[in-house]
């Protein structure tokens, strides 16, 4: 039963890995599990740090709290090498934009 | 200089940018949340304070202890909040080297806790949201009753 739970929390963690999903998008892939194991995987999950809940109005909002879910050192060099290719993308745009013109 | 490498981490990007820019993209509020977080203020000065909504909830803050347009910038670095990288517990040195038409970028982020460190930490939660990640990793059920 315990091992079944996890690989819920598993499937569920994986789903909010790296966007935020509402209650009822999780609840809808997760199908063959009632809802309230659903929301009772949730709070296991938001307890113990490694997703996070955002309230809004009457729906409630999930996704992952990396930084609790690995090494720190892994979690900050994905941090800063995804952010620096975003970096080196703008920065290389303006670059052009700026460089006249050879065609 | 900083010289402890054991709990480090180190990237290197060649950018097809002149300095100039690249620098900008670190230093102006505008230009630096369209690669990090989703809202900053920078005080881009030695002493000037910075902060960082990383992603609407974790807020990244600390202090400029160098900036050397454009070629080098220090700056302490931590989460607010956060029970073992709290600001001003670790550092970010970042430094530009141009290249002909490029820059070559190196972030260094040092001080990090090491991993023996977090473990003796008091705080429960990051310990037992780590063994709970192992036990979701291998199926190995370890969770209490709640």
């Amino acid at each position: 039963m315990e091992a079944i739970a996890s690989q819920r929390r598993r499937q569920i963690l994986r789903l909010v890995w790296s966007a935020e999903r509402s209650a009822g998008e999780i609840a809808s892939t997760v199908r063959d599990v009632s809802w309230p194991a659903v929301s009772q995987n949730l709070r296991v999950l938001k307890d113990s740090g490694l997703i996070t809940e955002r309230r809004q109005g009457t729906h409630r909002y999930y996704k992952a709290d990396r930084r609790a879910l690995g090494p720190l050192e892994v979690v900050l060099r994905q941090m800063w090498t995804r952010d620096l290719d975003r970096l080196r993308e703008l920065a290389e745009e303006e670059a052009r934009a700026r460089r006249p013109r050879h065609d | 200089m900083i010289e402890d490498l054991t709990s480090a981490i180190e990237i290197t990007q060649r950018i097809e940018a002149p300095p100039e820019i690249v620098f900008a993209y670190l230093t102006d509020s505008r230009r630096f949340v369209t690669w990090m977080g989703v809202g900053a203020e920078l005080d881009a000065r030695p002493g000037g304070r910075y902060r960082i909504d990383v992603d609407g909830e974790h807020i990244a803050s600390g202090q400029y202890e160098v900036v050397d347009p454009p070629r080098r910038l220090v700056m302490s670095w931590g989460w607010e909040g956060h029970p073992t990288v709290p600001p001003g517990s670790t550092t970010v040195e970042i430094t530009l080297t141009p290249e002909k038409d490029a820059t070559v970028l190196r972030l260094r982020h040092l001080g990090l806790p090491d991993e023996g460190e977090r473990r003796q930490h008091r705080d429960g939660w990051q310990r037992y949201a780590s063994q709970l990640a192992g036990a979701l990793l291998d199926g190995t059920p370890i969770l209490p009753s709640p």
